[in-house]
Parts: C-alpha cells; sequence; structure tokens
C-alpha cells in the first residue's frame, strides 16, 4: 500500500538487472542510489519478501524437484493423473535441481538418480553435477576446494585469483588447476577419469603431481597410476546440457550409461551386446530413450518388472 | 441491514435445497470419493456466502454454481498434483533423513503459493521466473532452455516480479 506502481515498475527491474548475476558495477551503484529513497526502499523490502518466498524450496532438493512441475499450468483431472502415472511408473526425473545463486561456504551437495543440478560458486565458477552425486563445497577466502564422494560433475572455472587454486579430489587422489578451466571428473569403482576441455589440469597422487591433462585430454587414474592420455570425449560434457551422446558405442555400454539416470536394473541380452548406438538422446526421459532404441535398432523392450527392463532381439520369423 | 441479510439468509437457503443434490453427485462422480464431494459442495456453498454479490441477480444458478465447484476442483486436483510430485521426489531421494513432516507441509504449501501466485503469468514468464528463482539458471540457460534472447529473459523476469509485486499489495 502506498507505494504506486511506476515504484514497483521499478522495482521489478532492479530486480531482473540484479538477478541477472551479470550487473556492471555502474548499475549496482545507481541501484544503491535508488534504494535511498524511502518508498523505493519500501517496494525493495517486497520484492525480497516475494523473492525470500523461493528460498525454503531452492534450499530443500525434495521441493527444489517438486517444483518442477510448477511449470506447468492448467491441471485437469486427465492431466493430474497422467501425471500421477508418469511419476508412479518409476521414471520421474526432473532436471529441475537448481542452486541458490550465491552459494558461499562449505555445502553439501547431492543430487538424486536422474537429477541434473547446476550451481553457481563464489567465485564464478558453474558447477554442474550429474546424477547421483554427492560433494562437498569448500569455498572460501583462502581456498577453493571440492570433493568429489560419488557420482560426476563439470566444472567451468576462471581463473584463481589471490593463489587461491582449485582443488577437487576424489578418493584415489587430487586434481588442480590455477588457469582457467573446464573439466569432469567422475568417480568409478575404485578409479577416476578426468576429462579437460579447456586449461591445463595436474593428477597428483599421494600429494605429489604426477600428470598434466591438457585440453582435448583425458585420463583414469587409480591411487597408484594414472593410465596413458586419450582424446577426451564430448559425452562427457554433454550431459550437463540434458543430453545423452552416444558416438558408435556398444548397445550394452550405452544402457549402463543410462542405467545410471533411473532406478532398477536395465540391461540386454548378450546377443545383440555389440550393436552400435549413435545419437543424441535426451536425458529427461529414460522411457523415450528405450523407445527410440527399439525404433532404431532390431531389439524390443521387456518389461518383465517395473525395476526389471531388459533389450531382447527383436523377434524374427519363427524357425520351426 | 437486518432485512438485507435476510434475504440474503432465504436466497442462499434456496439455492443450497435446490442445488446442493445434483452439485454433490456430480462432485463425485468427479472425484470418485463421496466424503471429497461433500467437502468441496460445502465449500462451493461457502465460496457463495462470502462473495459480495447481489444473489437476486444469479440467473443461471446452475452454471454458476458449477464454475465455482469447477475451480475447487481444479485447485484440489493441483494440490494433489503438487502433493503426489513432492512424495515422488521424497521417494526418490537416496539418503535416509526423512525431513520432519512439519518441513514436509512447508515445503508443499510453499508450492502451493508459489504455483498460485503465478497462475496467471503467460507459460514464458512463469518459467523462466522459475527457472532462476528454484533452479538459480543463468539468464543464459534460460534464453537457451526458452529458445528467446537473454535481453527476454531479463524482461520476464521483470515482468514476473511487478505481477508478484501487486499481488501482494493487494494483500
Amino acid at each position: 500500500m502506498g507505494v504506486d506502481y511506476r515504484v514497483l515498475q521499478e522495482a521489478a527491474k532492479w530486480f531482473a538487472v540484479l538477478q541477472s548475476g551479470a550487473a556492471s558495477p555502474g548499475e549496482r551503484q545507481a541501484w544503491a542510489a535508488w534504494l535511498q529513497q524511502p518508498d523505493h526502499a519500501q517496494a525493495w523490502a517486497r520484492v525480497e519478501r516475494i523473492s525470500g518466498q523461493f528460498q525454503p524450496l531452492a534450499s530443500d532438493a525434495i521441493g527444489r524437484s517438486a517444483g518442477a512441475m510448477l511449470h506447468s499450468r492448467q491441471p485437469n483431472r486427465r492431466q493430474a493423473l497422467k501425471v500421477l502415472s508418469v511419476l508412479c511408473g518409476g521414471a520421474a526425473l526432473s532436471l529441475a535441481g537448481g542452486s541458490l545463486p550465491w552459494r558461499q561456504w562449505a555445502a553439501d551437495e547431492r543430487t538424486a538418480v536422474g537429477e541434473v543440478r547446476d550451481l553457481r560458486l563464489a567465485d564464478g565458477s558453474q558447477l554442474w553435477l550429474n546424477t547421483d552425486t554427492a560433494v562437498d563445497i569448500a569455498f572460501d577466502a583462502n581456498a577453493r576446494s571440492l570433493a568429489l564422494y560419488r557420482g560426476e560433475l563439470l566444472i567451468d572455472a576462471p581463473a584463481s585469483r589471490r593463489a587461491r587454486p582449485l582443488l577437487l579430489s576424489s578418493r584415489e587422489g587430487r586434481v588442480r588447476s590455477e588457469q582457467a578451466a573446464r573439466f569432469s571428473l567422475r568417480q568409478e569403482d575404485g578409479r577416476t577419469r578426468l576429462s579437460v576441455f579447456t586449461g591445463v589440469v595436474d593428477i597428483q597422487l599421494d600429494g605429489f603431481a604426477i600428470a598434466s591433462v591438457g585440453a582435448g585430454q583425458q585420463a583414469e587414474f587409480d591411487r597408484r597410476h594414472v593410465a596413458p592420455l586419450v582424446a577426451a570425449r564430448a559425452e562427457h560434457q554433454a550431459w550437463a546440457t540434458g543430453v545423452l551422446l552416444a558416438d558408435n558405442q556398444r548397445l550394452e555400454d550405452f544402457l549402463a550409461e543410462l542405467s545410471r539416470y533411473r532406478h532398477g536394473y536395465l540391461g540386454c541380452d548378450p546377443r545383440i551386446a555389440d550393436l552400435r548406438v549413435v545419437g543424441a538422446f535426451p536425458l529427461g526421459d529414460t522411457e523415450r530413450v528405450l523407445d527410440a532404441l527399439a525404433a532404431t535398432l532390431p531389439v524390443r523392450i521387456e518389461r518383465r518388472m517395473t525395476w526389471w527392463v531388459s533389450l531382447e532381439p527383436a523377434a524374427k520369423r519363427v524357425d520351426a | 441491514m437486518a432485512t438485507e441479510g435476510m434475504v440474503r439468509q432465504q436466497m442462499l437457503h434456496r439455492l443450497y435445497s435446490d442445488h446442493h443434490g445434483w452439485l454433490n453427485g456430480w462432485l463425485r462422480r468427479q472425484l470418485g470419493c463421496s466424503q471429497r464431494a461433500a467437502d468441496l459442495a460445502q465449500d462451493t456453498f461457502v465460496r457463495v456466502m462470502t462473495k459480495d454479490e447481489d444473489m437476486g441477480a444469479i440467473r443461471e444458478p446452475r452454471a454458476y454454481l458449477h464454475t465455482i465447484a469447477k475451480g475447487l476442483l481444479i485447485n484440489h486436483w493441483r494440490r494433489r498434483q503438487i502433493e503426489q510430485a513432492y512424495l515422488d521426489a521424497l521417494a526418490l531421494q537416496p539418503e535416509l533423513v526423512a525431513p520432519s513432516p512439519e518441513s514436509q507441509a512447508l515445503i508443499v504449501e510453499t508450492l502451493l503459493q508459489i504455483d498460485a501466485m503465478l497462475a496467471q503469468l503467460p507459460a514464458k514468464v512463469r518459467r523462466a521466473f522459475l527457472m532462476s528463482q528454484l533452479q538459480g539458471m543463468t539468464y543464459a540457460a534460460i534464453a537457451a532452455e526458452l529458445g528467446v534472447s537473454e535481453r527476454m529473459v531479463k524482461k520476464y523476469m521483470a515482468q514476473a516480479m511487478l505481477h508478484c509485486l501487486l499481488l501482494v499489495a493487494e494483500d
């Protein structure tokens, strides 16, 4: 009350400018000057109240992923039932997730199976967490460190300032970068895989630098050795955009990858394990991916139980 | 205005006795649950009662009640949908630490409030706002997702916030 439309309009505009995360120092100053007037400050308090309503959700993984469904509106009974059946079908997943815009210090972050989430870190780094991933983030004035416990991450980090190298540890060792770099790190059983897309990243085992991995290169390491470098694969960053890439991949390997995004068993008959898969598939809907496979390969989908899906050779002529 | 109030009472009573039966039946068919149907029928009449309208001006009582009940029904489905989405998200959590019932209720309530707040916005504006506020996506990412320019995303954000500000101002 008492705040006129024009002021509310200005407040909304300032909100849009500041929320972009790309406001210039000049814009920030102009906003601070605007805020000096009491009625402006009053309008701004409302902006913060509204924006604050999202806080309990943004900081709650479950609420956030449930919030994905707010994107669509106009429910009716049929639609509600459809949504329910889809969600109950076990293929429920959201590329929802999300992030608090200004995350700063130590934080535990986890993603659910099927969830891909991006976060912006205090130094301006962009971090993506792939499905079923757990990390600790410790970013402050002295250190920029992340610990990957499970799953896979992709980070796009600016160059270090004030001698704060970026340090990421996995169960096997540690990777370190001082330049601007974009790379993915994946925790596998007994080994870690590093794929570098820009910059240079060093691998340290037992605290000693063992190898430097440059842009376009990929390395796997365990506690003792770094395997010979190979070319980095595009699919190791494509997931961050919700795409599962297959470049002439064996069907069995492709399914193993796909199954990371859903609950339950997903596999195939050994007779078709070596069929080749090529394509870009949407990670948001693994059922659709399976349908696409059935449409392009000589396979059929056998749903034995809700949690048990197996691909079988497509039925051919019945040979007596 | 005792007399005016009495006339209103009588009309409401008439409306109730004439239409409660079919309304209840219609809701029961929609919901498949007689208890929920009775509740929603009741809610419909409460809504009529609290509306500051001249009841004598209601020419088509059936259509009028139908419209109100339909709105309530949609809210009901929407709530169910949101609650279910929450429960599903909860079931998908790898961790065993379940939030307390209070915090679950708080989150569902917040989801409903936000949903209601953004209901009247155009789809792209609502989505842009949610992607930014809920998912912390950058404008560039939102722009790519919606197939619009970043400038447009900024416009959407201002539009959504202004809409919310005006709603708050009405309270």
